[in-house]
């Protein structure tokens, strides 16, 4: 209940916000963070629960986008039906990835899913009839709600908002589901799961399809917001390993997590970005992964978890000091 | 008849092969003993090439020369990065380990590209372009030496894994780390010793690659990517079947490159996922992890 409450309570705070705040600069980062929030969500789904780690979640995103962008531009179709072709694409592709790595054990999920983003940005640099290669795809700006383009931020700023705000509460039900319950009992131990009738592999398919379906979408999302799509820009290594980070960092395996994760390091990065300026290229992404590093080693259970236990202890400390 | 143009790419993908096998040994080596994958060993291979970059750009070092003192090198930054970050995680589940060597290499990445910029550097030597003719065929001399090279390190981890005391004691670990611990073999040191002797293996590969190939600093990421698919065909952990995993790749990629060139690492992700298919546990059947875990 209470639960409920204070999360009411933030979207309002967060729906009114763009009400206040005015400078285009501030709600582009908020965008962002509802983006990346939506994407590390997806990452969650397979790499939190389910525990099979995803380093290619960025093929997942760019297949959306470039659907998307690729159907409005070349051939004039409207961006919902790019968005239903990118998230059908996405699914397939990650159901024929994920069905010959769950049957085994050990790290080939992980392996394939770097492996195959590599050759998809490889395939869109390759055909260039299709995809304008390495110059990428400039969307032209031709704003309404039938192209799913708008002139100013704060539809954008909603749009973002609804879409983090649904896959969280999708993760949010999904921990608290059966399925959810298969994922993590997977997660934890294999054969245990097995023991109890539990389709390890069938589960942890499910799972990667669904995170690809939300990938997808959030791919259509920022390209529709960016109008532009480079295969640098979103087939990057870089891309993929920011929605596990953010995961991790927030807690891997929570409802909460990505978006916290999500919350304190798009901000982080845009400002150090800033701050670095050009000179310093490459430094914020190398700050990126001493946190990684970090993290791993002092709070693998991420944020959430680690904060959850110490308001506990601090609970369970007073009600102690009470019973004396 | 098969013409002298064929044979001439299927030697240059043997000889490409053997830098490959090398790279490969060495992340399997790694695998095989403390069952971690380093995500960072592109980025210890980049390391490795800037470093006979800077020693031939300072010191006029061959970098044929600076060899041996890359592997020591490598094998210290391999030595230490298991001792700080792997081994304090060696109980955590391995998610933790992967994310621990993928931080390592963004982190190598770009504070390299923060130093070193993203410039293609390249080195001159007197022998780059010379070639050894047989009939109408040419084999380059740099490529030559790199195969060369690499065979002679692989042969020479072979001998110390197989012969020598500790290359013993670092394969009885490998099967059974518990058993092992309770013979008296001293884990720490031991896991130590095999990340640095993987990590030295790309030290090598180093090396041999400057004459070659160009440095920059996401190189790592292509011949990691590579290493990848040789190591999964080899079979996860398998010595043996890394380095003949990576003489078919270099195969692969000498004839797919010679056909479609675009394509060629589609073609290594078609390899990937058929092996992943109907042989997972590699060529020779002696991979790890590759236990299936359930029939759909």
């Amino acid at each position: 209940m209470k639960r409920w409450v204070w999360s009411l309570f933030i979207l309002a705070l967060l729906s009114a916000l763009p009400l206040v705040v005015e400078t285009q600069f501030y709600l582009h980062i908020f965008i962002l963070t509802f983006l990346y929030a939506s994407f590390a969500n997806s990452w969650n789904l397979i790499g939190g629960y389910a525990g099979q780690l995803s380093l290619g979640h960025a093929a997942f995103f760019g297949i959306g986008a470039y659907a998307c962008a690729i159907g409005s531009v070349k051939f004039g179709i409207s961006p919902f039906i790019g968005l239903a072709i990118g998230v059908i694409i996405a699914v397939l592709v990650s159901a024929a990835i994920g069905y010959p790595c769950f049957r085994l054990r050990g790290p080939f999920y992980t392996l394939s899913t770097i492996a195959f983003a590599e050759v998809v940005r490889l395939l869109t640099l390759y055909w260039r009839d299709l995809t304008e290669g390495a110059v990428g795809i400039l969307i032209p700006f031709k704003p309404g709600v039938a192209n799913l383009i708008f002139s100013g931020k704060v539809p954008y700023y909603y749009i973002g908002l609804a879409m983090m705000a649904l896959s969280t509460f999708l993760c949010y039900h999904v921990e608290r589901s059966r399925f959810g319950y298969y994922l993590v009992a997977v997660r934890e131990d294999e054969d245990a799961a097995e023991a109890c009738g539990i389709r390890s592999a069938r589960y942890k398919l499910y799972a990667a399809m669904i995170s690809a379906a939300i990938a997808a979408v959030c791919g259509v999302f920022y390209v529709q917001y960016m109008l532009f799509i480079d295969p640098e820009g979103v087939f990057n290594l870089n891309v993929s390993i920011q929605a596990a980070l953010m995961t991790i960092i927030g807690g891997a395996g929570t409802w909460l997590g990505p978006v916290v994760g999500a919350a304190l390091l798009i901000p982080l990065g845009e400002f150090l970005r800033g701050w670095l300026g050009g000179a310093a290229r490459g430094l914020h992404m190398a700050f990126y992964g001493i946190v990684l590093i970090v993290v791993v080693m002092v709070i693998p259970q991420g944020i959430v978890v680690t904060v959850k236990n110490l308001l506990k202890t601090k609970a369970t400390r007073k009600v102690e000091e009470e019973r004396r | 008849m098969i013409s002298y143009t064929f044979i001439q790419v299927l030697i240059s993908g043997v000889l490409l092969g053997g830098i490959y096998a090398l790279i490969s040994i060495g992340l399997t080596l790694i695998f095989g003993v403390i069952k971690v994958i380093n995500f960072a060993h592109g980025e210890f291979l980049m390391l490795a090439m800037y470093f006979a970059y800077w020693m031939w750009h300072y010191w006029g070092v061959d970098p044929y020369a600076s060899v041996i003192v890359l592997a020591a090198l490598l094998f210290l930054i391999g030595a230490a990065t298991q001792r700080g970050i792997i081994q304090p995680l060696l109980r955590s589940p391995a998610s933790m380990q992967i994310f621990a060597t993928v931080g390592l290499s963004v982190t190598l990445q770009n504070v390299a590209l923060f130093l070193w910029k993203a410039d293609y550097r390249t080195i001159q030597t007197a022998y780059q372009a010379s070639k050894i003719t047989i009939g109408e065929l040419a084999i380059g001399y740099p490529r030559l030496v790199a195969f060369v090279g690499a065979t002679a390190m692989t042969i020479i981890i072979f001998w110390f894994l197989k012969n020598t005391f500790t290359g013993r004691a670092i394969r009885a670990i490998a099967q059974d780390r518990m058993a092992a611990m309770l013979v008296g073999v001293n884990q720490k040191r031991m896991y130590m010793l095999a990340f640095g002797l993987g990590s030295a293996c790309v030290g090598v590969a180093g090396g041999l690659l400057m004459p070659i190939y160009y440095v920059f600093p996401t190189v790592g990421t292509y011949f990691s990517l590579t290493a990848f698919v040789v190591v999964v065909l080899g079979g996860m952990g398998d010595i043996r079947g890394a380095w003949i995993g990576g003489i078919i790749i270099g195969l692969v990629e000498a004839i797919s490159g010679f056909y479609v060139p675009a394509l060629k690492e589609a073609v290594y992700f078609a390899i990937f996922i058929l092996i992943l298919l109907f042989r997972p546990s590699g060529i020779l059947g002696l991979g790890r992890g590759f236990e299936e875990v359930a029939q759909e």
